[in-house]
């Protein structure tokens, strides 16, 4: 039996070190943000289905979970460097956590293309991190565009929810531009997990907001959309791409119609690109249903890199990076991606708006 | 039972940490970095589990704040150590204040502030709550930890708030965390075996007869508590400069640290410094070691898809089976000592 046990084994490591091109994809594939590791990897899957060479050579893409926690974060980065000796790395999610694996990555010199972290931190001092989205700045300044240009709103009531970075940094770069616009805001405050807003609404009531802002996750944007309804507050609600899931429309229901949300991407925006109906239709086809934002941007990931190996002409990590830098105007499912020489992704936000229950694409702020 | 004399004890005990630090020397030089940092790791959660085994196991509180002095530890240091250019520029929100906008120290003395601090905390909290007892101590101490990360989110002037301190030099290498592990055992070793060791677990067998013998229980568990503190701010600083980056969510600096921490102890038995090391062994090696699980299995032209979440409840189901075959964790109270050991090689030479 120990021998059988030895020559399968054998056999599985053999069979396993064939590929050539390897890639990590660092996901947080349990833990509290499952979710969204989930759903980015699904859009790596189907992109290595669809796209599996480069050069000529096949691409593994090496799954490692990190269970959304960040000395996990920084393990699975060492161990795709050093014990799968990937080329690149897809990931992280959550920008605290990319944060600290892309210290390793910068530390080592390998690429790493985060999906989804839009925390100004990321990239800044780096030159092996990148990102496929935009950054909190730009989606901040997309926010306060709509609410104050494009919808002429007011004394906007900012719900902020103080553990989460990514919301107090989009707050802060939507404060800045009401400030420079010379429009009035308030703050409001909340923290993750919370299951009454009640207080928060009322005093936002009767501070008379013309709006709320509310940059957070989806959870907290539906709880506090159909709250203040039936508060009596009729006026716009906002948010940002933490809406962009079902389940905002799931667990808000009535209350979130005429919610208007910045995000990444959506299906029924204009001039879309080969790549983005190839992967709309493939993933439908696959999963029976219309593909999310994070998804797409899992995608993205995957064929920037791809594409970014393909102008290198190699697999060293050194030239991939460079290469990731240089992409300008790719083709990708949320768009036109142009990364800057600060590994931003350059790229129009789109405007969407919830009607009876269904996501609608409104207009697109350029950069 | 084999009874060997002190020189000689005191001669192995010196080969015997040679012999280690040999080993780590060849396992740095030798192996890939990832080794070499799950090896690191296991330093500094030695750290936190000895000195958490020492306020838990031999004086017999339940803490359950041991998160908030790493916490402290691990910002005090980190604000110490970063350049002031890196300060200026992930302070984004607003600005940091004075002193830890003109201050950079070496990592030393950071360190070591950072455990003076986390220290102070411990005196302030345990004063007035060491009068407590058992779960109400335990409650205490959980809020405690709970303040502390709330008032990392909030002070965004001192902590950069939900952002976090990022780019915090990496510092910590397999000698800072061995070489203050070691620190560590000595001090918290010669504490427990000394008359105030005795002292305390007599208090942890019986408080109230310990007091009728004249032992000021209060003062002996308070001088535990901050010394339990103090180490958890220097394994804190060790964390936060391994990491290159911290924020005050539950699974970074809170209360899902402490539990990981209280595993460690209990895994490696309650009230042994030997075991709390094996533990914290245990913990950093399992959760690496086990990713085999979640690895796509592939045998000839069939392939299982891995699972994630797979080696969680592999962990979890291993140290289930440990709690019920012994149910006080790997070596109880026992300690590894070289009487131990030789009455063990004894035993079976006799056989």
């Amino acid at each position: 039996m120990k021998k059988i046990l030895i020559v399968l084994l054998i056999c599985v490591v053999s069979i396993s070190s064939f590929a050539t091109i390897k890639l990590a994809a660092l996901m947080p594939m349990t833990g509290s943000v499952a979710a969204f590791g989930r759903m980015i990897y699904n859009g790596i899957e189907l992109a290595n289905e669809l796209f599996p060479t480069v050069n000529g050579e096949e691409i593994e893409v090496v799954l490692l979970d990190n269970k959304s926690d960040k000395v996990e974060a920084v393990n699975t980065a060492r161990r795709a460097i050093e014990v799968e000796n990937v080329v690149a790395i897809l990931g992280e999610v959550i920008s605290g956590n990319t944060i600290a694996g892309g210290a390793v990555a910068e530390e080592s010199k390998v690429p790493m293309v985060s999906p989804s972290s839009t925390t100004p931190l990321v990239t800044q001092d780096k030159e092996y991190v990148s990102r496929v989205c935009f950054s909190d700045p730009f989606q901040g300044l997309a926010a306060a565009i709509l609410a104050y240009e494009i919808m002429g709103l007011d004394n906007t009531a900012i719900f902020i929810d103080v553990e989460q970075d990514y919301a107090v940094g989009f707050a802060n770069y939507f404060k800045q531009k009401a400030e420079d616009l010379g429009k009035n805001y308030f703050y409001e405050y909340y923290k993750s997990g919370d299951q009454d807003f009640t207080a928060q609404i009322s005093d936002a009531i009767a501070k008379n907001a013309g709006a709320f802002f509310i940059p957070g996750y989806y959870q907290e944007i539906a709880l506090i959309a159909s709250q203040a309804r039936q508060l009596g507050f009729y006026e716009p609600i906002l948010a940002g791409d933490g809406a962009a899931v079902p389940e905002t429309i799931e667990i808000g229901g009535d209350a979130v119609n005429n919610l208007y949300f910045t995000t990444h991407y959506d299906p029924g925006a204009p001039n879309t690109t080969e790549n983005a109906k190839l992967f709309v239709e493939k993933y439908t086809e696959k999963f029976g249903e219309a593909p999310g934002t994070f998804t797409a941007l899992g995608f993205d990931t995957y064929m920037v890199v791809r594409d970014a190996i393909e102008r290198a002409g190699s697999s060293d990590p050194e030239m991939i990076a460079k290469a990731i830098r240089e992409t300008v105007e790719f083709p990708g499912a949320t768009g036109f991606i142009t990364i800057d020489e600060n590994g931003d992704a350059i790229k129009s936000v789109a405007i969407v708006k919830i009607e009876d229950g269904e996501f609608v694409y409104s207009t697109t702020v350029n950069p | 039972m084999i009874k060997l004399n002190k020189k000689t004890q005191f001669f192995l005990t010196i080969i015997f940490i040679a012999v280690i630090i040999l080993l780590l020397f060849t396992a740095k030089e030798n192996l890939n970095s990832y080794i070499v940092r799950i090896i690191t790791l296991i330093g500094i959660y030695g750290i936190m589990s000895v000195s958490l085994n020492l306020i838990n196991g031999v004086s017999g509180v339940l803490s359950l704040g041991h998160a908030g002095f790493i916490a402290v530890g691990a910002y005090i240091s980190s604000l110490l150590t970063m350049s002031i250019y890196q300060k200026e520029a992930i302070f984004i929100i607003q600005k940091v204040i004075w002193p830890f906008n003109s201050i950079e120290m070496p990592f030393l003395f950071a360190t070591i502030i950072g455990g003076i601090v986390a220290a102070i905390f411990a005196f302030l909290v345990g004063w007035p709550s060491l009068r407590l007892s058992g779960d109400y101590f335990a409650i205490t101490t959980l809020g405690f930890a709970e303040i502390i990360r709330i008032l990392a989110l909030n002070l965004t002037s001192v902590t950069n708030g939900a952002l976090g301190l990022k780019s915090i030099p990496s510092y910590t290498n397999i000698w800072w965390a061995w070489g203050w592990l070691l620190v560590t055992v000595i001090v918290i070793a010669s504490y427990v075996n000394g008359t105030f060791g005795r002292a305390l677990r007599a208090i942890r067998e019986d408080k109230i007869a310990a007091a009728s013998m004249g032992i000021n229980v209060y003062k002996h568990q308070l001088i535990t508590f901050v010394l339990g503190g103090f180490f958890a701010g220097i394994s804190g600083s060790l964390y936060a400069h391994w990491l290159t980056t911290i924020d005050p969510r539950t699974n970074t600096i809170g209360i899902m640290l402490t539990f990981n921490i209280l595993i460690m102890v209990l895994i490696g038995g309650l009230g042994s410094i030997s075991g709390a090391i094996i533990g914290a062994g245990l913990f950093a090696i399992l959760s690496e070691v086990l990713r085999f699980f979640e690895e796509p299995i592939k045998i000839f032209n069939f392939e299982i898809a891995g699972i994630s979440g797979m080696r969680m409840l592999i962990f979890s189901a291993l140290f289930v089976l440990i709690m019920i075959l012994r149910p006080k964790g790997i070596l109880g109270r026992k300690e590894i000592t070289w009487n131990n050991v030789f009455s063990l090689f004894h035993r079976k030479g006799d056989k």
